[in-house]
């Protein structure tokens, strides 16, 4: 294994093999794809028994030929997707890559422009973090800079088999005549990942394709069907067991008939035997299965999701981003959801914090609108002149405050023409952003110290330590030196946490517990802010302490938190800050409208219990009057919670199991409790008997649980919507995924099967989309099956007469073109242009989603009844013609067929476009001219033999036209009058009526007239009031709640700490072309 | 470096959302099929238009099947040409072994498929190592029932045997094999159907009626969809003058019995008939407009009734839904 000097860039692997994507290999592993698929592997099974000689009745090729057209067009779809990508990098390629690009494969870093090889890749894409990563490449590659070096690179690399962890790698390098270097995960590069902060890399392809761990992870995600996808395959199973008795049927009747004349009749030669016999029916009446149906179906589905893809009401213009369909196949499923799961943060919010208020020294300060201006207004007046007495006490207060902001964090603050904070806490950013307003600005970063600027006078401090955050602490510290030379430790954490370490000294203890209830109440996000002045001796010791902790190998960071606790005592407090995390765009709308819809939302956030109860009033979720039940045990006790539930659903009484107007709050602590399989089923009733639930305080595995035991016990279609990486869990359990593509990386994105970029567009995506796809799916397969059902038991109609032969009526070739050509346009404008209404009374009246929603227009009993109906079209269309033109030919038979199944197309359609009159007169006049020219085709071509002459014959034939009036009539007459109730209208043919009167804005009072759900009417005022009283003692009751609005986001656990973090960074230095964030660069 | 949330300075209540990481740059035209506001008719089935359908299906149906069944009822008379149909009953020429066992090349005068029939003629494909023409089932159990004649002592009435067959068949389907010999010659090397008496080159003594290209042949060759069928046999054409074509009177039929179906329950029919423009005499299609106008017609009056009766309550209970 060793370079050859004229291949400049490739560098021999030894580990496996690449031809797993070869040409060789393409083909089987394609076929078997494709053959895994049920409906394909029933095709080949045709083929097969067809060509067994003199069973077939349609010939050898019928099956065979549309078979290999859908293969070829699969097959060619397959390689422009995947096959190509892979071409384009191999493994051993040397590739370089320069900042901002996306990396094609997986490689080995060997060197890059920064010194000591490192590099920076943003990793968001694959495991939403935000942060950026280092990688390092190995001292011994890492001269290798220029073509002439890497021509004379030769030798091996060993590394373990494709996997799916983002964080781990093992390899070796061999390089000729040195030791083997083994290579770990910092020297690995991912597919999908973003170089940044480096000019350029160079690397060696590792893995390619679908061995990156990119697609390793894509891979896994779980392939979901829609309930109407499964019911349908269920149907076509059972089409399956009527094709097989229907097959048996005839093989007896093919005896009874032999039997009739003890041998049979003379002139016919000797017949096959009983199995034999059987294969010819199978493949008779094979069609019966609408194998058409599933092709159509994937195009149509397919273009649905395009519509969803094109949408420009889903189209969010501040990041120009397009609503994004990421798998087609749950379209329908949209239009049937009853549960909402949402996550809160980034979903229903922004996540964009905004300092909004702040307590300093017992008195709150942003009370009004303009915060800013009152505060920058207290800040003048001390600098200028202290002759506002009562603010005498206050000024250092203040002071210290805002320079604590300005100091405590681990923001980067980059210098442009106006300084931009790059941090990965967004909280963090909001503060040092707010402190800047008020005259106290973050300027420049040092390894060791920071500078600020307060109030003008530029202070620098020194950096001793930092005291990282993580969500076990709950807060964060930092030691300085301040310019006067003291030791102070800054911190800032949760009201929790920091009370219980405030000295007995401190100071307007109770007054900012009274600001932060109220801020908490607000729906703000609270962070308590202390500090404490440490002596040389405390630091000294304690720093012998830290070094000892940061050299432990076992459990360091269980050490190190002890050590920063050690010191992290006898705090002063100074006060509080309250962040704003603002609601999205339209989410009280949405609710509104979606609740209207009869979609019950839960909203299960891992934040605090009073943020979520303030942005669910916010949202309109809660209301003032609407009683809670909350769920909160403080004493971790089983026992305990399940009588609390039990109780609870014992108060309920009767309308347990109803729904009513009550909200249910429950935390993780408890719903772990909840979710024990004893104490399950009476939590779900209980749960289920309200109408909005909030869930505070979950894990990510505790969001997918509660889905899944919703999905599973209520057996009602669940929807997920989420933004981060801890929404993954809950939007793969849901039938239906929904990602926000917002601020958190991609994890979520990458991971549902519908991708919007504003919680508001859901109404859009559910209402109309959802409504509209699944009156669109079900008609389509509806119709599908009608069609296939009435064209093959004619077949069985013609069996009785031709004495159970398996003689076929029709022209092979028009049997299977009936399915490709000449009914194939009405099912796709089904499927693609059927409208209930406009989009606009979808949105007005959002009580028409429950059509969709309870799946009445499509079930077990809609579909066969169908079947049913289309087997009384066969009859007709057979025994009618076959009466009336006594000596009439068959091929009428199938002209009358192809009308009256595109006739009952139209019947179906409720909204007819361009396209659908296209497609129901053009499938009528495409069969009457195919049948004019392929009756007139023998001898010059050699096909139908037996059709030469018919069109001349038929089209002039008076009778012919007679019965092509009336039997299509008479077929169709039934469903007319059957559709055509006038007794009872439904809300949707009201709405439809209106629209076509032309009543183009529709007044609002006439949607009041409709209550959203008569079940509820009187009744629901009674309930609220007979419930104050026990919510009185509800909320009395164990339900104890702590009202702290602490929330801080910030990323734990990085490769890099937070404290190598900010000693790496002197931003005085310039770095030309280096970018943070490719939001910058935007 | 966590360095990736990018605090941007904007003012207190400015867009909603910083832009995410993932900007696409698709642009869909925005035109309304991408939109899905194309315009389109939506039809509603209520009373105001689905009774004058049904009215209107009952009022044009009805004459129409009155008009239908007088005409074919006034067939009865035999005046214009006569048509003379053989039929069968229970006769299966639409089972599959039966249908399949022919070769429309060799039919169509294909010279290798003529020396060399298809194998779907089996088993009459061969016979003493000769291939039998024209091969396969249909064709061996034919034209022997065709052998009707006159009394000798009545005035025999000329039958044409011409133009019986659709002008596609006899000029395009069925082809003798090509060439300028006689017919004998033409088909030379093949031997006659087991049941056939005389070889196919010796069907008429017209050479525009011979071989594959005789009519009787022709038609017995198209095969009937149904087990009871009748086929074209004779054309008795009228004369110039005003008489009747066969006026009232004594007729004979002199039928040779040699096509047995009594093995099989078959019946044979002989069937004189004419023709109006719309074919021959069928009654049930005239009966069957009618049934479909009337029905038409009672569906209408009986929904009218409903929807008069409902109307008054269905619009209270709208609002109520």
């Amino acid at each position: 294994c060793s370079l050859l000097p004229s291949h400049l860039l490739t560098f021999y692997l030894s580990t496996h093999s690449t031809a797993k994507y070869s040409m060789w290999s393409f083909l089987p592993r394609y076929l078997y794809l494709q053959f895994s698929k049920t409906a394909n592997a029933f095709f080949l099974f045709i083929t097969i028994l067809q060509q067994i000689p003199d069973v077939s009745p349609t010939g050898k090729y019928t099956t065979l030929v549309p078979l290999l057209v859908i293969l070829v067009i699969s097959g060619i779809k397959e390689i422009v997707e995947d096959y190509i990508l892979l071409l384009i990098v191999n493994v051993g390629d040397i590739v370089k890559a320069t900042n901002g690009q996306f990396l094609p494969a997986d490689m080995v870093l060997i060197s890059s422009s920064e010194p000591q090889a490192t590099c920076f890749v943003a990793t968001s894409n694959l495991d939403g973090e935000t942060n950026l990563k280092i990688r390092q490449a190995l001292s011994e590659t890492a001269t290798m800079k220029t073509e002439k070096q890497l021509s004379n690179l030769s030798g091996k690399i060993k590394c373990e088999e494709p996997n799916f962890h983002f964080n781990s790698f093992a390899g070796t390098l061999y390089l000729n005549e040195k030791s083997p270097i083994s290579i770990g995960p910092d020297q690995v590069l991912l597919r999908g990942t973003q170089l940044k902060n480096t000019e350029w890399i160079l690397g060696i392809v590792v893995y390619t394709g679908f061995e990156t761990k990119f697609m390793q992870n894509a891979v896994k995600s779980p392939l979901k069907r829609s309930k109407v996808e499964k019911v349908t395959n269920m149907q076509i199973l059972v089409l399956f067991l009527l094709l097989l008795v229907m097959s048996l049927v005839s093989c007896v009747g093919a005896i009874y008939w032999k039997d009739r004349y003890r041998a049979e009749p003379w002139y016919i030669g000797k017949s096959g035997n009983f199995g034999f016999d059987l294969l010819v029916f199978i493949i008779l009446y094979h069609n019966l299965i609408p194998i058409s149906l599933l092709v159509t179906l994937e195009i149509v589905k397919y273009i649905q999701a395009l519509f969803i893809n094109w949408d420009e009401d889903m189209h969010f213009k501040g990041s120009n981003v397009y609503a994004m369909a990421r798998t087609s196949n749950l379209n329908e499923e949209l239009g049937q959801v009853e549960y909402l799961f949402s996550d809160k943060t980034g979903t229903l919010t922004c996540n964009v914090m905004t300092f909004k208020k702040c307590s300093i020294a017992g008195i709150t300060y942003g009370k009004s609108e303009n915060f800013c201006h009152l505060l920058s207004f207290l800040v003048t007046l001390l600098t200028h002149s202290c002759c506002v007495p009562f603010l005498q006490p206050t000024k250092e207060y203040i002071k210290e405050f805002l320079t604590l902001l300005c100091v405590c964090h681990t923001v980067v603050p980059e210098r442009g023409n106006n300084i931009n904070y790059q941090a990965s806490s967004p909280d963090e950013a909001a503060l040092v952003k707010g402190a800047k307003k008020l005259g106290f600005v973050f300027t420049t970063r040092m390894p060791n110290s920071v500078t600020i600027e307060a109030m003008g006078e530029e202070l620098t401090f020194e950096i001793l330590n930092v005291l990282e955050f993580s969500s076990n602490r709950k807060r964060m510290s930092i030691i300085v030196r301040t310019p006067e030379g003291r030791l102070r430790l800054y911190c800032k954490g949760a009201d929790s946490v920091i009370y219980e370490r405030l000295s007995e000294n401190s100071l307007f203890v109770e007054e900012t517990l009274v600001h932060l209830e109220n801020f908490a109440k607000e729906g703000l996000r609270t962070l308590c802010v202390a500090y404490i002045d440490l002596t040389e001796i405390e630091y000294e010791q304690w720093l012998v302490m830290y070094k000892k902790a940061i050299t432990v190998v076992k459990d360091r960071m269980k050490t190190l938190e002890d050590c920063y606790d050690s010191i992290e005592k006898k705090f002063l407090l100074l006060g509080a800050t309250a962040i704003e995390d603002r609601l999205q765009a339209r989410v009280p709308e949405t609710i509104t409208s979606l609740l209207k819809a009869n979609i019950k939302i839960w909203v299960l956030t891992g934040d605090k219990q009073e943020t979520a109860i303030n942005i669910a009033y916010s949202c309109k979720l809660l209301s003032g009057q609407m009683p809670r039940i909350q769920l909160n045990i403080i004493s971790s006790l089983f026992q305990a919670t399940q009588q609390v539930i039990s109780q609870n659903c014992q108060d309920l009484g009767a309308l347990l199991g109803k729904e009513n107007d009550l909200a249910l709050i429950i935390d993780g602590k408890t719903l772990k409790y909840a979710l024990h399989v004893e104490v399950r089923k009476c939590f779900l009733n209980l749960a289920l008997s309200c109408r909005t639930v909030l869930c505070c305080r979950l894990s990510p595995l505790q969001k997918a649980e509660i889905v899944d035991v919703v999905k599973k016990q209520v057996k009602a279609i669940t929807l997920a919507i989420g933004d981060g990486a801890n929404d993954v869990g809950m939007i793969q359990t849901a039938h239906v995924g929904v990602g926000i593509s917002g601020n958190e990386g991609m994890l979520a994105t990458n991971n549902s099967d519908y991708a919007i970029a504003q919680f508001s567009y859901l109404e859009k995506l559910l209402l109309v989309h959802g409504a509209w796809n699944y009156f669109r799916v079900t008609k389509c397969i509806l119709y599908c099956f009608y069609k296939n059902v009435v064209l093959y038991i004619i077949e069985l109609w013609f069996a009785i007469v031709n004495g159970f032969s398996g003689q076929i009526i029709f022209e092979r070739w028009c049997i299977s073109l009936y399915n490709v050509i000449f009914t194939s346009l009405p099912p796709f404008t089904l499927g693609i242009f059927e409208r209930c209404c406009s989009q606009e009374s979808l949105l007005r009246y959002p009580q028409l989603y429950r059509i969709s929603q309870t799946g009445d227009i499509f079930n077990i009993k809609v579909l066969w009844i169908q079947c049913i109906n289309a087997i009384v079209h066969s009859f007709i269309l057979f025994w009618l013609p076959a009466k009336m033109l006594e000596h009439g030919s068959n091929f009428i038979v199938f002209c009358y067929v192809v009308v009256t199944v595109c006739l009952k197309a139209g019947l179906e359609t409720m909204s007819w476009n361009k396209f659908t009159h296209f497609a129901i007169w053009g499938s009528i006049m495409i069969w009457l001219g195919f049948f004019a020219v392929y009756s007139s085709l023998w001898p010059t071509v050699p096909v139908a033999p037996e059709m030469t002459g018919q069109g001349s014959m038929a089209l002039v034939c008076p009778h012919f036209w007679l019965g092509f009036f009336i039997v299509p009539i008479v077929c169709l007459i039934q469903n007319v009058a059957w559709k055509s109730n006038t007794c009872h209208r439904t809300l949707l043919e009201e709405v439809r009526e209106m629209e076509s009167s032309g009543v183009q804005v529709l007044r609002r009072d006439s949607v009041q007239r409709w209550p959203m759900c008569p079940r509820w009417g009187g009744v629901l005022i009674s309930v609220t009031r007979m419930f104050t009283v026990h919510i009185y003692l509800l909320t009395a009751s164990p339900c104890f709640a702590l009202s702290d609005g602490y929330a801080f986001s910030q990323v734990e656990r990085a490769v890099i700490s937070q404290e190598e973090l900010v000693r790496s960074y002197d931003t005085t230095k310039n770095k030309p072309q280096k970018t943070f964030s490719s939001a910058t660069l935007e | 470096m966590a360095m990736n949330y990018n605090a941007k300075d904007e003012v207190d209540g400015g867009p909603p959302c910083p832009p995410g990481g993932t900007a696409k740059t698709r642009r869909p035209d925005n035109t309304a099929f991408k939109q899905q506001r194309l315009p389109a008719w939506q039809p509603i089935l209520t009373a105001g238009t689905v009774l004058p359908t049904f009215f209107i299906i009952g009022l044009i149906f009805i004459p129409i099947g009155i008009g239908i069944f007088v005409t074919s009822n006034n067939i009865r008379e035999i005046e214009g040409n006569v048509f003379m149909y053989y039929g069968l009953s229970n006769f299966y020429q639409n089972h599959r072994r039966y249908v399949k066992s022919r070769d429309d090349g060799q039919l169509n005068g294909d010279p290798s498929a003529l020396l060399n029939p298809s194998k779907e003629c089996e088993p009459y494909r061969r016979n003493e190592d000769k291939p039998i023409a024209p091969c396969g089932a249909i064709a061996n159990n034919t034209l022997e029932l065709f052998q009707v004649g006159n009394a000798s002592d009545l005035t025999p009435i000329p039958l044409k045997k011409k133009g019986i067959a659709w002008w596609t068949d006899k000029n395009v389907k069925f082809r003798n094999p090509p060439g300028t010999d006689p017919l004998e010659e033409r088909f030379k090397g093949t031997t006659k159907p087991v049941n056939w008496v005389k070889p196919v080159y010796m069907l008429d003594s017209d050479e525009d009626n011979n071989g594959f290209i005789n009519e009787d042949f022709i038609v017995w060759m198209r095969t009937a969809a149904l087990p009871t069928f009748r086929k074209l046999y004779r054309l008795i054409e009228r004369k110039n003058d005003l008489h009747p074509t066969l006026p009232a009177g004594r007729y004979y039929l002199n039928i040779t019995y040699n096509y047995p179906v009594h093995s099989f329950d078959g019946r044979k029919r002989m069937i004189l008939s004419t023709i109006s423009w719309m074919g021959g005499k069928n009654p049930f299609l005239g009966i069957a407009y009618i049934t479909i106008g009337s029905i038409s017609f009672l569906l209408g009056v009986v929904l009218l009734v409903i929807n008069h009766k409902y109307r008054n309550s269905s619009n209270t209970a709208d609002i109520t839904i």
